[in-house]
């Protein structure tokens, strides 16, 4: 009834929405955009639109897409995880630690996945259990975790190298599997499992559930506490994936990547997508949708040969416009606004 | 109050219109309303009172219609444009900042820049003086009962110098003593050539209260009468005078039972304290039948609720037992308790009943994916149109599109579909909390004959509402509860109106 009443204001991006594109999703809103943009930079720009470019293109938002993926899941179930890039970054660090100190890549690996999911599930508990609101806690662990397992699983160095010895693990960052390079791969496999789980599982479903409206989650009988660690622990888990893609893309871990903005261009490409921070909205598409506008922009940009700090002008305008649409597309009003709201 | 015919009425409203969808909210209703007098409108829930008092308000436009102020034809927008015409609007919950104090909110959002306390306290307790009010000024708001918040309220709103007050069912969390401390403040008004209208779904208030009487019927004007010459029972016959209401409440005895089954013992309630909202509360429910739960809202129906539930967070108790089919139970969350059979449908849709941005099948679905016989990995498209088709027939639901959201439906539709969500766990206990709150006529109904027929399934039904008619026509067996205890318990062919409040507030 809210936005059938005849005598609400209606505005003219209103009548847009409403009447241009009756059902236009902001996923398919920001996919118009994104095409813009490329044909823009195809003819703007020389090389842009060449296969090597887009192969090099989509490499790179591959690990950005990996991550957002990880993002997209909580955020959907009403979360955010500001800690992910800290969790997949440090676990991923302590692996090559591990394999520099002489263990086996295999088993670097595996420890590396325990330290991740122990580390998601600590943010689970602490959000599920002692109740400190998602934002904060993650911020939180994001600090301490980079503190921790600096102080205590890392020699004091930045940079952490793969071993030569295992330069085999290059393949998950440098190669390719029938002609297309392995993380656009691995992005597209997290992608499609991603969706089927949220898709055609009963636990995919309760994310859902949950993010639109936790308290009837509860009510209904869905058991939110451990829902919650799974949760994190799965978006730690993805996150520390995005991380060991990294890892395979330079043969190294810098962990000064922990303080940088990526996890700012997560929650950037997420919200982006039509994932809203609402909760209960948009899928594992509005991800792709969001990871393709950024990574033809920045792309773009750096072909273009902008400045680091007009880029980050550029992505911030995009990422306002990004919430602006959101609350146009999903307005609060009396009716439809929730306590708790980030 | 002497009201002269000759005189222009301050507000007059005619052929007022309010269409939402294809369905008329009120339907060229006519209102007349004169300088200092009370007025009051009747009518059940869903007649139109709320929508003509919103529309009057500003709140929400009329598709059609006029609302002429002393003679001139006004069109408000916004709350705001209403406001500075002179109509101010009190409603049904106290909008009121607890934390502070009562001056500070007299002035809230009028304080004058670098305005002292001093200041707000004189100015606060010249208004209350005034009329009579006796508020203390430098009081927090949450140490007041509701008729003084009440007056805080009235004296925030003649601050605008209003010329029209609106009351929206001020009464209904109040006891008897604090509604005549309000209404003898109400009528200190009408010295101030104040007009009031006020709404309540109290007959006997109305009554006692106004010069006037306005009745809506559906959204339609029914009759305007001297409250002097109209007995309770004409206005009543004018209310409900339509052939659903023959068969509407009808008192439990007379209705005819089909199954008479050996009744029993599913939940016993002993001894549980919660405090401040349960004391020492006991009660047996059994099955085949229905236990209605009446009192006053915050006599502790609801909390004990959510104890047998395990809805609360911190589900602590102090002492007393639970049993269900003899056995004890204590639940920390209601997974547990759905585990069990226990199901409890919320008094407070919005807030924790559906999800607003599924479908009705999906909100049914989740319900049972969320039991033990939903214990599955991956969901089934079919099961979901099955399990969905299944329920919108059993409670009539009549979505136009079943692929609309949930929030986009009546709020009858969505009441139906919370219900479906929770009896489709297959329960052996339900509990209907305030079951047709919000709710239009129709649906009130089919709400009711749905609850009625589950009468034939050996499961135990408890129906709490606030509602008298309603506890009264549904119940096999009345509970009246009272600050946190069951009190009194009735046969609905002994069961007076006057018996259960009585029960309730002494």
């Amino acid at each position: 009834m809210v936005s059938k009443d005849q005598n609400s204001t209606t505005w003219s991006l209103d009548l847009f929405f409403k009447g241009g594109f009756k059902n236009i999703t902001q996923e398919q809103i920001i996919l118009l955009i994104a095409a813009v943009f490329f044909v823009f930079f195809a003819f703007a720009v020389k090389g842009f639109a060449t296969f090597g470019n887009i192969t090099i293109m989509m490499r790179n938002i591959s690990v950005l897409g990996i991550f957002s993926i990880g993002m997209g899941t909580v955020v959907i179930a009403k979360g955010i995880d500001l800690s992910e890039v800290a969790v997949g970054a440090m676990s991923a660090a302590w692996v090559l630690q591990l394999a520099t100190d002489g263990m086996n890549l295999g088993y670097a690996i595996l420890l590396g996945v325990a330290l991740a999911l122990f580390l998601g599930g600590l943010n689970g508990y602490l959000i599920a259990f002692i109740e400190i609101p998602a934002l904060f806690a993650t911020l939180a662990s994001g600090i301490y975790v980079f503190g921790f397992v600096r102080y205590f699983l890392l020699n004091n160095q930045e940079n952490h190298f793969l071993p030569k010895a295992d330069s085999a693990f290059l393949f998950v960052g440098q190669g390719k599997i029938i002609g297309i390079p392995t993380p656009i791969v691995i992005f597209a496999a997290v992608a499609l499992l991603a969706h089927l789980f949220l898709r055609l599982t009963r636990h995919g479903r309760f994310f859902y559930a949950m993010g639109d409206n936790e308290d009837a989650a509860r009510m209904t009988g869905i058991s939110i506490r451990p829902m919650k660690i799974f949760q994190y622990s799965l978006c730690s888990l993805i996150g520390y994936l995005a991380a060991l893609v990294m890892m395979g893309t330079t043969g190294s871990i810098n962990v000064r990547i922990v303080s940088s903005t990526l996890i700012f261009d997560v929650v950037l490409v997420v919200v982006l997508g039509g994932i809203s921070l609402i909760g209960g909205r948009g899928s594992v598409f509005s991800v792709i949708a969001g990871v393709l506008l950024v990574g033809i922009i920045l792309n773009g940009m750096t072909l273009l040969h902008y400045t680091l700090p007009t880029q980050d002008l550029i992505k911030g305008i995009i990422l306002l416009g990004a919430i602006l649409l959101d609350t146009f597309l999903h307005p609060r009003d009396e009716e439809t606004a929730r306590q708790g709201d980030i | 109050m002497k009201k002269d015919d000759n005189k222009t009425p301050v507000v007059k409203i005619i052929k007022a219109n309010k269409i939402y969808g294809s369905n008329y909210a009120i339907r060229d209703v006519d209102l007349d309303l004169y300088e200092g007098e009370i007025h009051a409108l009747a009518g059940e829930n869903g007649a139109g009172k709320s929508t003509l008092m919103k529309a009057l308000s500003g709140a929400i436009g009329l598709t059609s219609g006029k609302i002429l102020l002393n003679g001139i034809e006004q069109s408000f927008n916004t709350p705001h444009d209403a406001l500075e015409a002179g109509i101010s609007m009190v409603y049904q919950e106290p909008d009121l900042v607890n934390e502070m104090t009562v001056g500070q909110n007299i002035f809230l959002g009028n304080e004058k820049a670098l305005m002292r306390l001093r200041g707000i306290f004189i100015g606060a307790q010249q208004i209350l003086q005034s009329m009579k009010f006796g508020v203390d000024t430098a009081v927090k708001v949450e140490r007041l009962g509701e008729a003084k918040k009440r007056m805080v309220e009235i004296a925030r709103a003649i601050l605008f110098n209003p010329k029209i007050l609106i009351f929206d069912e001020p009464t209904s969390t109040m006891t008897p003593e604090e509604k005549m401390y309000l209404f003898s403040a109400i009528r200190s008004l009408v010295s101030r050539k104040i007009s009031v209208l006020f709404i309540s779904h109290a007959l006997e208030e109305s009554l006692e209260l106004a010069d006037r009487i306005t009745v809506l019927r559906d959204g339609e004007h029914i009759i305007t009468a001297d409250a002097k010459t109209i007995t309770r029972e004409t206005l009543v016959h004018h209310m409900v005078g339509r052939a659903i209401s023959k068969t509407h409440y009808v008192k439990g005895t007379k209705r005819q039972r089909e199954v008479i089954r050996k009744k029993r013992k599913v939940l016993k309630v002993e001894n549980v304290i919660k405090r401040p909202y349960v004391k020492n509360m006991s009660f047996t429910v059994y099955s085949g039948e229905i236990t209605g739960i009446a009192g006053l809202v915050g006599a502790g129906r609801t909390e004990i609720a959510k104890i047998i539930y395990g809805a609360w967070k911190r589900n602590v108790i102090r002492g007393g037992m639970i049993y269900l089919d003899n056995k004890p139970i204590r639940y920390r969350v209601p997974a547990q308790a759905i585990n069990d059979g226990i199901v409890y449908v919320t008094e407070d849709r919005k807030r924790n009943g559906f999800f607003e941005t599924m479908t009705i099948h999906e909100n049914v679905y989740l319900g049972w994916l969320a039991t033990k016989l939903g214990r599955r990995f991956l969901i089934s498209k079919k099961a979901r149109e099955e399990i969905g088709n299944t329920w919108i027939e059993r409670l009539k639901i009549r979505a136009l599109d079943p692929k609309l959201k949930l929030i986009e439906l009546s709020g009858g539709n969505q009441q139906k579909a919370v219900v479906a969500k929770s009896l489709v766990q297959k329960p052996k206990l339900v509990i209907f909390d305030e079951p047709t709150h919000g709710v239009d006529v129709g649906a009130i109904e089919e709400i009711h004959n749905f609850i009625r027929s589950l009468v034939k399934e050996d499961i135990g039904i408890v129906v709490i509402s606030s509602y008298l008619p309603e506890v009264m026509s549904i119940s096999d067996r009345i509970l009246v509860a009272k600050d946190g205890r069951i009190v009194e318990e009735f046969k609905p062919q002994d069961a007076t109106q006057e018996k259960i409040m009585y029960a309730a507030v002494h």
